[in-house]
């Protein structure tokens, strides 16, 4: 896999993402150098991605700029780069800050973290306006789902997140992200058996003291269903999935067809 | 603006920082998630700004791309822990359904609008592409492992894709 060798020039667009690392990177910063049309089509490229991180703009914690401004008032500035210097400020900074080999990893990435549900979020404003729903509706189901999506975060970002997997016995493979601290699941799964429309998939936490519906699962997406978010987790749970009458049931009224202890 | 925060003006680095903050912010925090280490981050990326200002071409892009490139450069050196990215795939796969529309619920801002219709025009494939990496902080070949297709063709999306995301916004350096 690793022998694969795209033309340099298609690389333009990883550079522009800084989607390029290691020997991929270096091959495209040498071809850069002779390639005057590479540098202006990065530029341009640059200011595309300058735009995804505009759409992205989010108000800073308080006290960041202040701390920003401190720590500048303590911290030396460059001077210019003197004339006949051929490099471009992006090379130039590369090299400044060793950027083609950056200090990896001083703190382990729960960076990846997906925005994941958020879309549930979008989806939430289209269903609303499907279902007639007023304004103010929407935008209590709006800050629901944007609730639930902060807490899907934090389950799939939690230091005690732990991934399994199972096979629902119907057909079909369920994903699950645990996080004991949170005590909440996220349920994902991949090719379940499409039902007909008077039935419908339910999650269960599954006790001894009595079975607690945890949720049904959505219509699926490409082939995939979920996320699902399960939360009030308490310890010797297992997870349950089972098929129910649409609208689901306040008890399992069928045989498992996933049951996973957690 | 930049020229004057290159001779040292505080003042000019103030008025900066409120209007670079939450660009730079969003993209830190879109790509680190954890908000702690995003502030650090951020912060770092500010304070580069002070020190490189002079370096500032406008010649050769906007004040703007040259700030998010850094902000976007030091977010993804973050997060790109080896020990732990094979993790991160694993999930990612896993919970790709959601994964693709990141701007879609971006605080509503002029910005995220424009960039969102514009996203749409993009075929699936490009648009994955593009916000897998730019939102995902993977690298190209992490971006085809999750897709299931091969290096070449996410290179060649990601390329394609950021054109017409230029043309489509109308920004040129």
């Amino acid at each position: 896999m690793r022998t694969h060798r795209p033309e340099p020039h298609t690389l333009a667009g990883a550079y522009a993402l800084d989607a390029l690392t290691g020997a991929d990177r270096a091959r495209f910063e040498r071809h850069l150098a002779r390639c005057p049309q590479c540098a202006q089509e990065i530029r341009g490229l640059r200011e595309a991605t300058a735009r995804l991180a505009a759409a992205a703009a989010e108000q800073p914690p308080a006290g960041l700029t202040e701390r920003a401004l401190a720590a500048a008032a303590r911290t030396r500035q460059l001077p210019p780069l003197t004339r006949g210097s051929r490099l471009s400020w992006r090379r130039a900074a590369a090299r400044r800050h060793g950027w083609a080999a950056p200090a990896r990893g001083r703190t382990p990435g729960r960076a990846w973290m997906p925005r994941l549900a958020l879309a549930l979020a979008g989806a939430a404003i289209i269903l609303a306006g499907i279902l007639g729903l007023t304004a103010r509706d929407a935008q209590h189901q709006l800050q629901q789902d944007q609730q639930h999506a902060r807490i899907i975060a934090a389950v799939l970002t939690a230091r005690d997140a732990t991934m399994f997997s199972g096979r629902v016995s119907t057909g079909g493979t369920a994903t699950i992200v645990m996080s004991a601290h949170e005590h909440a699941l996220v349920f994902a799964a991949a090719g379940l058996r499409p039902l007909p429309p008077s039935r419908c998939y339910e999650l269960w936490l599954m006790r001894p003291g009595g079975d607690q519906p945890a949720g049904m699962l959505p219509e699926p997406q490409h082939g995939m269903t979920g996320p699902v978010l399960a939360s009030g987790l308490k310890p010797g749970d297992h997870l349950g999935l089972t098929i129910e009458p649409t609208g689901g049931t306040p008890h399992p009224t069928t045989t498992a067809i996933l049951l996973l202890p957690l | 603006m930049l020229g004057r925060v290159a001779r040292g003006d505080q003042d000019a680095f103030e008025a900066v920082c409120r209007y670079i903050a939450a660009p730079v912010f969003g993209t830190v925090r879109a790509v680190v998630r954890d908000v702690p280490q995003s502030e650090e981050v951020a912060q770092e990326v500010l304070v580069e700004v002070w020190q490189h200002a002079s370096r500032f071409d406008a010649s050769r892009g906007s004040a703007l791309a040259w700030v998010t490139t850094i902000a976007h450069r030091r977010a993804v050196d973050r997060v790109r822990s080896e020990q732990r990215s094979a993790e991160r795939e694993r999930r990612a796969a896993a919970f790709r359904v959601a994964y693709n529309d990141v701007v879609e619920t971006a605080e509503a801002n002029l910005d995220a609008e424009r960039v969102r219709r514009c996203l749409r025009s993009l075929t699936i494939l490009q648009r994955e592409a593009v916000t897998l990496a730019y939102y995902g902080g993977y690298t190209y070949r992490q971006v085809a492992g999750l897709l299931g297709v091969a290096a070449g063709t996410v290179s060649t999306r990601m390329r394609d894709g950021l054109i017409r995301l230029r043309d489509c916004l109308g920004v040129q350096p």
